[in-house]
């Protein structure tokens, strides 16, 4: 058996994203000092909206890798249809391609409804350790400020993250009909910085 | 039978013709058939014996007048021809025909009658011989109500006999040798010493010979074809992508285009302004048609965004724009003023559910579109000549009329095309996207034009299976079923789609009831009464049509009376059945399901009975509960058609109609907003996908008198058997379709 | 616009956004791959890009890279794919629109997984959809051809 994976990855360092498509955004973190515990939870409030919402929430899934369809277009909450499974290589490689449906789209994204979301880069799920689907706001806090389950990155590499998936600025700009996630993309990454440069506090449950 | 005299006689329509159908008549004379329509066209040299048959020095053609949208009634009918005329697959081609009188369907009168089919009686055979010679008379050349198979099954033997027995003699002069030392094999005349003429070089000689019209069949003993696992004809060309569907062909000098109509159906377009679409790439032209309008483009998707960029002025639909009003409409007809028929009524239900604990239960089924995965399209060519038609349709001589309408010519000069077709489930019983089109080529005489619906179109336009409540009353005592009231209230399909053909329909409607009515059991007090829902969306004949809501509801009450009086579901039901083949299938379903093996604590099995079309059929389904949701495990069909022509085309037929039934259940229903249907994509509207298939096991039983076809008699039973397994399984009782709306399915 | 089909190069002249389904089908009159639903939900326009099974309805044309193979392109000259042979001998098809699409990605899957589980095939074919219900038989078309394959 060939290995997929590998295929999978080969093909996606020939088609690197494109940096240049999407929303500019801007990384002014605060001045230490000027963000208070309270206004970073208030951030953070704001930062669960877009977490849980379900633009991102539906590819934060856990292990079982199943991507989950719901919110506003969808009616009733399901996992994805057609039975898809994107495997512990978070792309389908082990079954069917995220990309089979979700292809690589230059220019942008995908404004049909109801089709296959698109953006300049492949799509894929967040990382295992990044589930959010159904998650508490102390518990997805808890999980983006430990290091050891947010890939290793400060506050401000979760911004620098977030300027740079093209995945996560088409959550703003998804078309189609399908209802973006709250706030914009830049005062998503203030309310980030906001909260970290008050110290990434994190509610209670 | 004195209570059905008066129904009958209203029954005594033939619009309802083009919508049901379901059993076989005796051996069917060819020399009364109609003028044969091969001879208008037939070469120099040719000959043809009956309309089904034609040779050339060439080749051999058979006539396979039925639609074939997937069903594999080309290969079935051919295989009939074949089987007498001792010619091999493969050494024939075949061809859909034009439309004519001659191909009328013979079965298709069956279901109009109002008499169980069960019922041998003289009365009901009588009625169905009259109806039967109406049809013949009105020349209906019908695919649908799963009659190929039973129209064609003496027929066509017959046609290939008849022309065997022509060849034979055209053999006997080219040879001198009497016809009676002749015998025929392999595609041709075998003479004593051992040399054969080909059919195809006896064409001339028997193009002079009047065709042999007396003839006996053949004993099934010797049958080669017919009962035998047989090859479809077009199977190699669907799995090399090389069959063309009407949507693949090209013809020179081509426009394409889209179609957009008011999607409350029926309304008329009132403006529209095409400005933007009209400068988009590759746009041609705009075209008013009625109720909306056709964009033109060098290309279908160029022609799909332009449309989507004009902006339109619809006038509302004369049916509710919300679906809770569709509901309530429902719920209002079960009243003595919209009483459409009582079916039946044996015993005394009134006294019998005066006294004691009635049990009462309502079920529900909603609006289900078609949908097959060839999207409508239809090319059409006008001349002033002539028009010519490529598309796939059921009902070819109405298509013709409806297109001589617009284009003025004569129904003659209606050149139907007929194609092989991406699926129907009924769905190529309208006549939009034909209509549409030759009201373009119309305009545009000389050039052909090409429409074709998107799958959002098509969805919209579809006209979807009736809408429909059932209230049960019943009764158990002593552990049996004594009493089963059943009331019936269904848009009546049957009706709407008379209207559409211009053939209204008074009387009464049996598909109401359909499979809810004529169960063939004997239960003490039994009354089934029908009432027709007025004024709610156009609605059309869905794969097994009033059966596929009628099954459901007298099966799950019956069903939920059995639970209720503490008998088996499968012992009961064999108690209770009046009906020795019918009685068969359901001890047949027991062995093959092993019923009442145990199963897991969290497994479930149930069983279905539904009598449609003709055929019994018993379904079983087992199903386990998972934290996730309800799991399809297994599933078993028992079905008797009298006669299993092709046993793989059968079991592909009977495991699709249980998937077809079992998928629209579980996942799909179409819902009215501001007076257009919701759902408008398969994302929205799937029914089954391959992950939730049980693994099925299938059995054809032959004790049946009269051959039966098996399109779509496996349908209803499908979602009963589903709803008795998850209560077996769960506790919890599913009354409404879809089922999802009420458990999930992993 | 230059793309390679089934070996063959070709040139068009159409927006960049059109979708590879409609450059097959009504430019290029490639038809064994069918419109079925265009919103990746039904599989029938199922295609090979480099050998990966892609809805060609998704793709729009200025972003194919690569070699594209249909259901004409899957066979030699010589001899059907052994997924083609499968569907034959198991007399898969019905009405047959979707089985292009299930075959292209049947294929694809036996390409990178020559011995698929059960699990495995009902995940990979279940985006593509069947209105007649020959699922039973794809799943046993499937393990036929993969029995050859590892035969």
């Amino acid at each position: 058996m060939k290995s997929p994976i590998i295929a999978m990855c080969l093909a996606a360092l020939l088609t690197a994203p494109a940096f240049a498509e999407g929303e500019v955004v801007e990384i002014n973190p605060p001045a230490e000092g000027t963000v208070t515990v309270e206004e970073g939870l208030q951030a953070w409030a704001r930062i669960y909206e877009v977490t849980s919402h379900p633009r991102c929430s539906n590819c934060h899934v856990g292990a079982s890798n199943r991507p989950m369809w719901s919110g506003p277009s969808y009616g009733k909450t399901r996992p994805h249809g057609m039975n898809i499974n994107a495997g512990d290589s978070r792309i389908g490689a082990e079954f069917v391609p995220c990309a089979t449906c979700h292809a690589l789209r230059e220019t942008g994204g995908n404004d049909m409804p109801h089709a296959a979301p698109q953006v300049a880069m492949d799509w894929q799920l967040a990382p295992v350790e990044a589930e959010w689907f159904g998650k508490s706001a102390a518990e997805i806090c808890a999980q983006l400020s430990d290091t050891e389950r947010n890939g290793g990155r400060s506050f401000l590499e979760i911004a620098d993250h977030l300027d740079h998936d093209l995945i996560l600025h088409w959550a703003w700009s998804p078309g189609g009909d399908r209802e973006p996630a709250p706030y914009s993309l830049q005062e998503h990454v203030n309310d980030v910085l906001s909260w970290g440069v008050a110290g990434m506090p994190c509610p209670s449950e | 039978m004195g209570r059905l005299r008066t129904i009958a006689r209203r029954s005594f329509l033939i619009g309802s013709v083009a919508i049901a159908g379901g059993v076989a008549f005796g051996t069917y004379m060819v020399r009364k058939t109609p003028d044969n329509p091969l001879i208008d066209d037939l070469a120099e040299g040719s000959a043809t014996f009956n309309p089904w048959v034609m040779v050339s020095d060439e080749k051999v053609t058979l006539i396979v007048p039925h639609a074939d949208t997937g069903q594999g009634v080309a290969s079935m009918q051919a295989a009939l021809i074949a089987e007498e005329l001792d010619i091999e697959l493969g050494q024939f081609e075949i061809d859909f025909g034009s439309p004519s009188a001659a191909y009328y369907n013979t079965a298709s009168a069956g279901e109009i009658v109002p008499f169980m089919s069960t019922d041998k009686g003289f009365q009901a055979e009588t009625m169905r011989t009259v109806m039967g010679a109406a049809v013949k008379v009105l020349g209906v050349q019908l695919t649908g109500g799963s009659t190929s198979a039973p129209d064609s099954y003496h027929k066509l033997r017959m046609a290939g006999a008849c022309a065997r027995e022509t060849l034979k003699l055209a053999a006997s002069q080219k040879s001198g040798i009497p016809a009676d030392q002749l015998k025929t094999a392999n595609g041709a005349v075998q003479l004593p010493d051992g040399r054969s003429l080909n059919y195809t070089e006896l064409a001339s000689i028997a193009a002079g010979i009047d065709p042999v019209e007396d003839v006996e069949l053949r004993d099934p003993s010797s049958w080669r074809l017919v009962g035998q696992d047989m090859a479809r004809l077009d199977v190699v060309a669907k799995s090399t992508g090389t069959m063309a569907y009407g949507i693949d062909l090209y013809l020179d000098d081509m426009v394409m285009g889209t179609v957009k109509l008011n999607p409350r159906k029926g309304a008329p377009l009132q403006g529209f302004d095409a400005s933007d679409a009209e400068g988009m790439a590759g746009v041609q032209k705009v075209v008013p048609v009625t109720n909306g309008v056709a964009v033109l483009a060098s290309n279908t998707w160029l022609a799909f965004q332009a449309a989507e960029a004009i902006s339109f002025d619809w006038a509302t639909a004369e049916y509710p724009a919300e679906q809770s009003d569709h509901w309530a409409e429902v719920e209002a007809s079960f009243t003595d003023d919209r009483l459409d028929a009582q079916w039946r009524n044996e015993g005394d239900v009134e006294t019998a559910l005066a006294q004691g604990e009635v049990f009462e239960a309502e079920y529900r089924t909603p609006y289900v579109a078609h949908q097959p995965l060839e999207p409508l399209s239809a090319i059409v060519k006008v001349t002033d000549d002539q028009v010519e038609v490529w598309a796939t349709h059921q009902l070819p001589r109405f298509l013709q009329q409806k297109v001589a309408a617009i284009t003025g010519h004569d129904d003659e000069q209606i050149i139907f095309h007929n194609q092989f077709g991406g699926g129907s489930f009924g769905h190529r019983l309208e006549f939009e996207n034909i209509t549409v089109t030759a009201e373009v080529a119309n305009q545009m005489r000389g050039t052909p034009v090409k429409l074709t619906f998107s799958r959002e179109e098509d969805f919209v336009q579809d006209f979807p299976r009736q809408i429909g409540i059932s209230r049960g009353r019943g009764a158990v005592a002593d552990g049996q079923v004594t009493s089963m009231d059943l009331q019936v209230a269904t848009v009546s399909s049957s009706r709407s789609q008379a209207d559409r053909l211009g053939q209204p329909l008074p009387g009464a409607d049996a598909q109401i009831v359909a499979g809810a009515w004529d169960l063939p059991y004997k239960i003490p007090n039994h009354r089934v009464r029908a009432y027709a829902v007025p004024g709610l969306a156009p609605t059309s004949s869905w794969r097994s049509v009033g059966a596929s809501t009628g099954g459901f509801y007298a099966d799950s009450f019956l069903d939920e009376l059995i639970h209720l009086a503490g008998a088996d579901p499968l012992e009961e039901r064999i108690r209770l059945m009046d009906d020795d083949v019918s009685r068969k299938v359901l001890e047949e379903i027991g062995q093959l399901s092993n019923w009442g093996s145990p199963l897991g604590e969290t497994q479930g099995r149930g069983v279905a009975f539904v009598h449609s079309f003709g055929v019994p059929v018993a379904e079983v389904v087992e199903v386990t509960n998972t934290d996730a949701g309800i799991r399809l495990d297994k599933a078993y069909v028992v079905a008797d058609v009298g006669k299993v022509i092709d046993p793989v085309m059968f079991d592909n037929m009977m495991k699709g109609g249980l998937i077809w039934g079992l998928g629209h259940a579980m996942n799909s229903e179409i819902t009215y907003a501001d007076g257009m249907a919701e759902q408008t994509n398969y994302h929205a509207h799937e029914g089954l996908r391959l992950y939730q298939t049980p693994d099925i096991v299938t059995l054809g039983l032959e004790n049946g008198e009269e051959v039966k076809g098996i399109g779509e008699p496996p349908v209803p039973p499908a979602a009963p058997a589903l709803a008795n397994a998850i209560f077996a399984a769960t506790g919890q009782r599913i009354r409404e379709m879809p089922f999802h709306n009420h458990i999930d399915f992993v | 616009m230059k793309l390679t089909v089934n070996g063959e190069p070709h040139d068009v002249s159409v927006p960049d956004d059109m979708p590879l389904l409609w450059v097959l089908r009504d430019e290029l009159k490639i038809t064994g791959v069918k419109y079925g639903c265009g919103i990746a939900q039904c599989g029938a326009c199922t295609v090979h890009i480099d050998g990966q099974a892609v809805r060609s309805c998704q793709v729009a044309i200025s972003d194919v890279q690569g070699e594209i193979t249909t259901i004409e392109g899957l066979r030699t000259p010589d001899s059907l794919h052994v997924v083609q042979e499968a569907w034959i001998e198991k007399q898969v098809a019905q009405c047959g629109y979707c089985q292009s699409g299930q075959i292209m990605q049947a294929a694809a899957l036996l390409d990178v997984n020559p011995a698929p589980s059960d699990a495995q095939i009902d995940a990979v074919m279940s985006g593509n959809l069947c209105r007649c219900g020959t699922y039973p038989r794809i799943r046993d078309a499937i393990k036929s051809a993969s029995a050859k394959l590892e035969g």
